[in-house]
């Protein structure tokens, strides 16, 4: 689900990159602020940032000792994406094997769709293998499928790399690939 | 996996902080990402370059995704729903999905059979 949220973050300044006047200081606080949250990309709890909307409040300034540095805590708001458990979604299928499928959804580029949750479907096997249902249906690389969103996880490695992943299920009304005449 | 308190879409148990914040439909933020994507067209000659990955990934989600285009239209989605008790979250999953009967609406948006 797309949102408006407020968040709380500290920015961390050096003084002497302070501004002289209240007006360039806020801006060079704005802008750590943004390059921070470009690198961050996404959280946990609060999904992935989209773009920022809204400056509500920079808090005061808390310097730390001799080091040079100031905390500024900043409040704003920012469009996100937070897949919720329970939600029901589309994703595209980008790649097909025999436990299952894999779906890019929004910013989301691992979503997975296991064979124990699309009932009904087969694996197919080939060059391009595909799945393929009692109703003739087929879940095969480019097919949209609506899914409800069984679970989010976060990953977080020593690589740097950060991001949420889904797991998906079919099971249930009006879920499963959809005609592309619809979209 | 997530989860502390077991979130459920289905039964509304999505957290203080969906409740709190304002949810968007995918046709609202196809129009407000668009918007920014232009904006940084006219400012730069390869805007791809000025935007994160997840900006573009959200972009070409809901332009695919939506299912209307005409900002009117959009804003009548939205004040028509409203008129109902429905969450923001419920709203949006409508607005999303637009299911054509009163059981796939149900079916798709579960926390709804109480209103």
């Amino acid at each position: 689900m797309f949102s408006e949220v407020e968040l709380l973050r500290t920015v961390i300044m050096l003084q002497k990159n302070l501004g002289q006047d209240k007006l360039a200081s806020q801006r060079c606080i704005v802008t750590q602020l943004l390059r921070r949250l470009s690198m961050e990309k996404a959280s946990e709890h609060e999904g992935y940032f989209l773009n920022v909307t809204g400056l509500k409040r920079i808090g005061k300034g808390q310097a730390i000792g001799r080091s040079g540095y100031t905390f500024f805590p900043v409040k704003f708001t920012c469009r996100t994406f937070m897949p919720v458990p329970g939600e029901t979604l589309q994703g595209v299928v980008y790649r097909v094997c025999r436990t299952g499928a894999f779906m890019s959804c929004g910013p989301v580029n691992v979503v997975f769709l296991s064979t124990l949750k699309m009932p009904g479907y087969h694996y197919v096997a080939g060059e391009e293998p595909f799945f393929l249902g009692s109703d003739l249906s087929k879940i095969e690389t480019g097919v949209v499928v609506q899914f409800v969103v069984l679970a989010v996880r976060w990953i977080e490695n020593v690589y740097g790399r950060k991001e949420l992943q889904m797991l998906a299920s079919i099971l249930g009304d009006n879920l499963g690939p959809i005609s592309l005449c619809e979209w | 996996m997530s989860g502390e308190e077991e979130e459920n879409a289905a039964e509304l148990k999505i957290g203080d902080e969906f409740l709190k914040a304002k949810c968007l439909m995918n046709c609202e933020v196809s129009l407000i990402l668009d918007h920014k994507y232009e904006q940084l067209r006219h400012m730069s000659e390869d805007p791809l370059n000025q935007v994160s990955q997840v900006f573009e990934k959200s972009l070409q989600y809901v332009k695919r995704f939506s299912r209307y285009k005409n900002p009117d239209a959009v804003r009548q989605v939205r004040e028509i729903l409203s008129r109902y008790q429905l969450t923001e979250f419920e709203l949006c999953v409508l607005g999303n999905l637009c299911p054509e009967t009163v059981e796939e609406a149900i079916a798709m948006v579960p926390s709804m059979k109480s209103c």
